[in-house]
């Protein structure tokens, strides 16, 4: 491991929050309305004016833009936080089956909602206390006998995800023609109903999230020797593994309410600034934050660029450009390690 | 017979032809509930039930195509069922129906007295529409995700002869998914939501001022416009009323289905 100096940790972050800026400058001035880069600035300098390039710029654009960076930090952190604790390089959000649940929540309200009389607004409530239900679950079933077990959180995960996946096409043949549209939507990852109060959620957990993150980030280093090894010097590993595993989930599950299940964000970046800036989570935990919200908002802004008044799923954007990139790394750099 | 589409059932209802029926579709049982007593209740739209289809040995099956129905007509036909596929994307395509449906279920007149009135009253506003101001709008099907009228549809036809230009044809697609940039960027003069939600429109819309400040919002029962069924000419005047509040036959009165 390279050795961390204060210089190299300043100079990173400083390139990361320095990508993250100008992805937040493309997207500004980027949209389907054609508005010129500088009537975007204008209005954004302006935040009191009224007419239609102030709600193109501040109710469509800027909320939409702190959404995508605050999703895609949460997803790139917690990808991070998840494949050091499982010690596993395919963990990414997911896997532990947090989406599952929350989807299954969300999706349960889209389609049953109206019979119980909540319309499909209640839906991101209804995901993110199915994202809690499943931490809970995840947490009770891995916490055996006082050790949270690596082995046992994965199984778990992915069985509860095929559980709450069979629960999703049950409740899709049901739904209607609006809802399975709503549904299509969710499961592939969506931004474009964002409001600033989910961004002000998402936010929150982040910050939680992110704070236990750096300060145990030297624990998760430890983790990838294994737990005794981690134990034996000295890091208090099952209390550190309940607190990561408990903030990382609700980080997801703030997430994946919001948006719903967008993909590769998680897996995608942790693993390039692996391949990049070496396994010191000190380094990659608020790199990938910074990064994964530069990736998320370019990606959302070609999602609404790209056809025109048209729009289109930005899940389907982050697995297309971040499939190949993926692979292209990958193949530069197959002599480096993959594992944490 | 057996009808697999809400706007086929509804034609044949309307048609006096209701009793030729023996099964249909969910969507068809939820708008025509009387009739849902009666027959079966063969399956949703997308995944009718080839059995229970079968089961009732009818001489004949009508729907409308779909990719989710993938190949249930070579299925029926593959045992013996004979299938009509019916279209009804454009508005001629709808009148056609009626015709081709009133031909199957021996009810000729009564289809040619309903596409008579149809085109009465479509040549009607087409004449009296062309002395008033073309508004340009944008019909919302459904708010989030925001679904929209494109062009190619037969509600896209209605909104021509109620004498209004639909903004969302430039998108290319009949019901296109569009984005809340794209709305608030077309300015359209009068909105029309047919969302289906409980929060009411200036509620929801008030969340983008600028639309609301540069036109009007009106909303409108989707069950009024949206089925391309045996009542298009109340279809067109509804549309009409919603277009156009201050045209001269319906001054004073509020505009059918705005609230």
């Amino acid at each position: 491991m390279k050795h961390l100096t204060a210089g190299r940790l300043g100079a990173v972050l400083l390139a990361s929050l320095g990508v993250l800026v100008v992805c937040l400058a493309i997207g500004l001035v980027t949209g389907p309305s054609g508005i010129s880069p500088g009537a975007a600035l204008d209005a954004l300098l302006h935040p009191a004016e009224s007419g239609a390039l102030a709600d193109i710029v501040w109710r469509i654009r800027v909320p939409r833009l702190l959404l995508a960076a605050g999703v895609g930090a949460s997803l790139a952190v917690a990808g991070v936080i998840f494949q050091a604790l499982l010690r596993n390089p395919l963990a990414d959000p997911f896997i532990l089956g947090v989406s599952g649940g929350a989807a299954l929540g969300g999706i349960s309200v889209l389609v049953l909602g109206t019979w119980i009389g909540v319309g499909a607004g209640a839906a991101p409530l209804a995901a993110f206390a199915g994202a809690i239900g499943t931490t809970l679950l995840l947490y009770g079933m891995a916490a055996v006998r006082g050790r949270v077990s690596a082995t046992q959180l994965l199984l778990t995960g992915v069985v509860f995800n095929a559980f709450a996946s069979a629960g999703i096409v049950f409740l899709a043949s049901i739904a209607g023609l609006a809802d399975g549209s709503r549904i299509f939507l969710w499961l592939i990852g969506n931004l474009s109903a964002a409001r600033t109060d989910m961004g002000i959620v998402v936010g929150v957990f982040l910050v939680v999230g992110l704070g236990v993150a750096l300060s145990l980030a030297r624990g998760l280093n430890l983790l990838a020797l294994g737990d005794e090894a981690a134990a034996q010097l000295g890091m208090a590993v099952e209390r550190q593994k309940k607190i990561l595993l408990l903030a990382t989930s609700l980080m997801v599950g703030a997430a994946v309410s919001v948006s719903g299940l967008v993909g590769f964000v998680g897996l995608i970046v942790p693993h390039l600034l692996r391949l990049v800036l070496g396994p010191d989570h000190r380094l990659l935990v608020p790199a990938s934050a910074l990064l994964g919200a530069a990736f998320l908002v370019l990606c959302d802004t070609v999602a609404r660029s790209l056809l025109g008044g048209r729009e289109l799923p930005v899940g389907a954007i982050t697995a297309l450009v971040g499939g190949p990139l993926f692979l292209v790394l990958l193949r530069r750099n197959s002599d480096r390690s993959f594992t944490a | 017979m057996v009808s697999l589409a809400p706007s086929l059932t509804a034609i044949l209802v309307t048609l006096g032809a209701g009793d030729l029926l023996v099964g249909i579709d969910e969507v068809s049982a939820r708008q025509q509930p009387a009739l849902a007593q009666r027959v079966r209740v063969v399956g949703g739209l997308f995944n009718p039930s080839l059995e229970g289809v079968v089961a009732l040995e009818p001489d004949l099956v009508v729907f409308v195509p779909s990719a989710e129905q993938r190949n249930f007509q070579q299925r029926l036909s593959a045992v013996g069922i004979a299938t009509e596929a019916f279209s009804n994307l454009r508005f001629e395509d709808v009148l056609e129906n009626i015709e081709r449906l009133g031909r199957l279920a021996g009810r000729e007149p009564a289809a040619r007295e309903r596409i008579d009135a149809i085109r009465a009253v479509r040549a009607q506003l087409e004449a009296s529409n062309r002395a008033v101001e073309t508004p340009r709008v944008v019909m919302v099907l459904q708010r989030d995700p925001l679904f929209v009228v494109g062009g190619g549809s037969f509600i896209d036809d209605m909104i021509a002869i109620a004498g209004a230009r639909n903004l969302a044809a430039e998108l290319g697609d009949a019901y296109p998914r569009a984005s809340i940039e794209w709305l608030v960027a077309a300015a359209p003069e009068v909105l029309i939501d047919m969302d289906a939600s409980h929060e009411p429109a200036p509620a929801y819309w008030g969340r983008w001022p600028a639309l609301g400040a540069r036109g009007r919002i009106v909303h409108l029962d989707p069950s009024l416009v949206t089925l391309p069924g045996p009542h298009l000419d109340r279809a067109m005047q509804r549309l009409t009323a919603a277009l156009h509040p201050m045209a001269p036959f319906e001054r004073g009165a509020p505009p059918a289905g705005a609230r």
